[in-house]
C-alpha cells in the first residue's frame, strides 16, 4: 500500500474560514452556537444552530450562482481553498485521474424545502426549473469537478453523520492502492431549513437551550447534555500519494494512515458499541498500527444521550485499561453537528491538533455523566497532549461507522 | 385585454435576458443564437420560466428548443396572441348576447 499525504486544507466553517483561526477558536473554546433567526424559527422548541458567515455572490457569477444550492456553494469554495493550499498545478493527464470524493447527508435540502414551500405552502405550481439540479446529492461533487476540471472518479457518499469520513476514507483506499494519485475529499452540509430542523426536532435529538448561555447548549459527555445542535459548512482536504507530494516539494500537513468502516446492521438509529469498536479496530488494522500507538481521539461526541455512552464504552473495548489515559476531544460543542460534513471538519481539526501538539478541549462539560468516565480534556486545551497519532471517529444513523487514523509529519 | 406588438414583446424579453443572464443589449440581435451567448439548455428552461411569469403565459415544452432570439420573440408573441384569442370567444359571445 502507498502512503497518503494531506497537502491541502479548505474550510467554510462556523469557527471560521482559515485553518489558523479555526484552530484558535477551537483551542480557546469559543462556541459558534447561537440562537437561529430564520423564517419560522419561532416554531422551533430551541432555535439553535452553528452558522457560517458566507455570501455566495462574492464567489460566483450570477449565471452559475443561480444553479448552486448553498451546500454546493460551500463545497466549491472550501475545495478551492484546499487546492490553493496544496499548491497543486495538475497536467492534463493528471486531471484525467484526479478524484473528487464528497460526503453530504442532506444534499440540497434548502432548495428542495423552498420548492415544496412553493408547491404545498403557497399552493403554486411555479417550481423553479433549477430545483432538481440544486437539490441532487451529487451536485456538490459535480461542481467541484467542474470548477477544477478534475475528471477522474467523482463520487458522493451519503451515510448520514459519517458521510465525509467515509468520503475521505474511500479516497484513501484508492490512493493507497495506486488507482489514483490525487483527490479532493471532504464534505458539505447546509441543513438549516425549517423543514429539516423540525424533522430533527421531532426525533428528540436536538439540544434544549442552555438557560444562561445559548452558545453552551451542546454538552458532549456531560450529565446535563440534552442533544446535538445542527451546524452548516464544508471541509475539504487534498490527498495525494506520498511520492507525489515529496516530488513536488509540497508542504505536508500530515499522513492519513488508514480507515476503518463497519456497519452495525442492528438498529437504524441506536448506536452499537460493538460496531463502533469494530470500526476503530479496523482503522488500526488498515493503518498497520497497534492500539497503544494512538495518542489522542477526536470523538464523534454529539451530546446525545445514546451516542456519548456508547462511544465511551466502545473506546474502552478497543483500548482496555489505557482508555482512561487517552485525551478525547469532542469539538461539536463548538461548531455544532455538520452531519455529512462533520467528519471532514473534525479530521481537519485533528490534523491541526497534531501539528500543534495540542489536545483540543471538550467544552461545556462541567459535570460528567457517570457513564462517561474517560479523559475528555474538559474545558481547557492541553498543550503537548495530542501526540503523534490520532483517530477521528464518525458514527451515523443507519449504522455506518467510519474512523480515520492520522499521524503528524515527523 | 390590450394587444402586444412584436416590438413590445422583443423589448420585454430583451430586458429579461439582460437582467438574468447579463447579456450585452447591444450585441443581442434577432439573429443571435442564445446558446452562443451563454444561455444553454438549463438557461433556456430558466428563461422560459421567467417569461411565463413576465407575460402570464403557460408555454409548451417545445419553447426550450428554440435557438435564436428572434425565434423566441416570435414564439412568445404568437403564444400570447393565441392565449388572448382562446380567451376571447367567451367575451365575444357575451358581447353578441348583450347586443341581441
Amino acid at each position: 500500500m502507498k502512503r497518503v499525504a494531506v497537502t491541502g486544507i479548505g474550510l467554510v466553517s462556523p469557527l471560521g474560514d482559515d485553518a489558523n483561526s479555526v484552530f484558535e477558536a477551537a483551542r480557546i473554546g469559543r462556541s459558534s452556537v447561537h440562537r437561529l433567526q430564520i423564517e419560522g424559527s419561532h416554531r422551533l422548541a430551541a432555535p439553535l444552530a452553528a452558522t457560517v458567515e458566507f455570501d455566495g455572490t462574492r464567489h460566483f457569477e450570477p449565471p452559475q450562482f443561480r444553479l448552486l444550492d448553498r451546500v454546493s456553494q460551500f463545497a466549491v469554495v472550501a475545495a478551492r481553498r484546499a487546492v490553493a493550499d496544496s499548491g497543486n498545478e495538475l497536467s492534463d493527464a493528471e486531471r484525467e485521474r484526479a478524484g473528487v470524493f464528497v460526503g453530504t447527508g442532506m444534499g440540497g435540502i434548502l432548495s428542495i424545502d423552498e420548492g415544496y414551500q412553493t408547491l404545498y405552502g403557497k399552493n403554486s405550481d411555479r417550481i423553479k426549473p433549477m430545483m432538481i439540479l440544486q437539490g441532487m446529492h451529487n451536485a456538490p461533487a459535480a461542481w467541484i469537478g467542474i470548477d477544477n476540471d478534475w475528471r477522474g472518479p467523482n463520487l458522493t457518499y451519503s451515510t448520514a453523520c459519517s458521510s465525509s469520513s467515509a468520503a475521505i476514507g474511500e479516497a484513501w483506499l484508492r490512493l493507497a492502492c495506486g488507482a489514483m494519485d490525487i483527490a479532493i475529499a471532504g464534505g458539505s452540509e447546509a441543513p438549516l431549513s425549517l423543514g429539516s430542523l423540525k424533522a430533527w426536532e421531532a426525533m428528540h435529538t436536538l439540544a434544549s437551550e442552555d438557560a444562561s448561555d445559548a452558545s453552551r447548549s451542546c454538552k458532549p459527555f456531560s450529565r446535563s447534555r440534552s442533544g446535538m445542535v445542527l451546524g452548516e459548512g464544508a471541509a475539504f482536504v487534498v490527498l495525494e500519494s506520498w511520492e507525489r507530494a515529496l516530488a513536488r516539494g509540497a508542504a505536508i500537513h500530515g499522513e492519513l494512515l488508514g480507515y476503518g468502516l463497519t456497519t452495525d446492521a442492528g438498529h437504524i438509529a441506536r448506536p452499537s458499541v460493538a460496531g463502533q469498536a469494530a470500526a476503530m479496530s479496523a482503522a488500526l488494522a488498515a493503518a498497520g498500527i497497534a492500539a497503544d500507538e494512538v495518542d489522542a481521539i477526536n470523538a464523534h461526541g454529539t451530546g446525545t444521550q445514546a451516542n456519548d455512552v456508547a462511544e465511551t464504552a466502545a473506546i474502552k473495548r478497543v483500548f482496555g485499561a489505557r482508555a482512561g489515559r487517552i485525551p478525547i476531544s469532542a469539538t461539536k460543542a463548538l461548531h455544532g453537528h455538520l452531519l455529512g460534513a462533520a467528519g471532514a471538519l473534525e479530521f481537519v481539526l485533528s490534523l491541526l491538533a497534531l501539528q500543534r501538539g495540542v489536545a483540543l478541549p471538550t467544552m461545556h462539560l462541567d459535570v460528567p455523566d457517570p457513564d462517561c468516565d474517560l479523559d475528555y480534556v474538559a474545558g481547557v486545551a492541553r498543550v503537548g497532549a495530542a501526540g503523534r497519532t490520532m483517530l477521528s471517529n464518525s458514527f451515523a444513523f443507519g449504522g455506518t461507522n467510519a474512523v480515520l487514523a492520522l499521524r503528524a509529519v515527523d | 385585454m390590450t394587444s402586444l406588438t412584436f416590438e413590445d414583446t422583443e423589448k420585454r424579453i430583451r430586458a429579461l435576458l439582460v437582467r438574468d443572464f447579463k447579456l450585452d443589449p447591444g450585441g443581442l440581435t434577432l439573429d443571435s443564437r442564445l446558446d452562443e451567448l451563454g444561455v444553454d439548455s438549463i438557461g433556456m428552461a430558466e428563461l422560459i420560466f421567467n417569461v411565463e411569469d413576465e407575460f402570464g403565459l403557460k408555454l409548451p415544452d417545445a419553447a426550450v428548443q428554440l435557438s435564436t432570439f428572434g425565434e423566441i420573440v416570435q414564439f412568445i408573441h404568437d403564444a400570447a396572441a393565441d392565449q388572448r384569442a382562446s380567451a376571447a370567444p367567451s367575451s365575444l359571445a357575451q358581447g353578441v348576447n348583450t347586443s341581441t
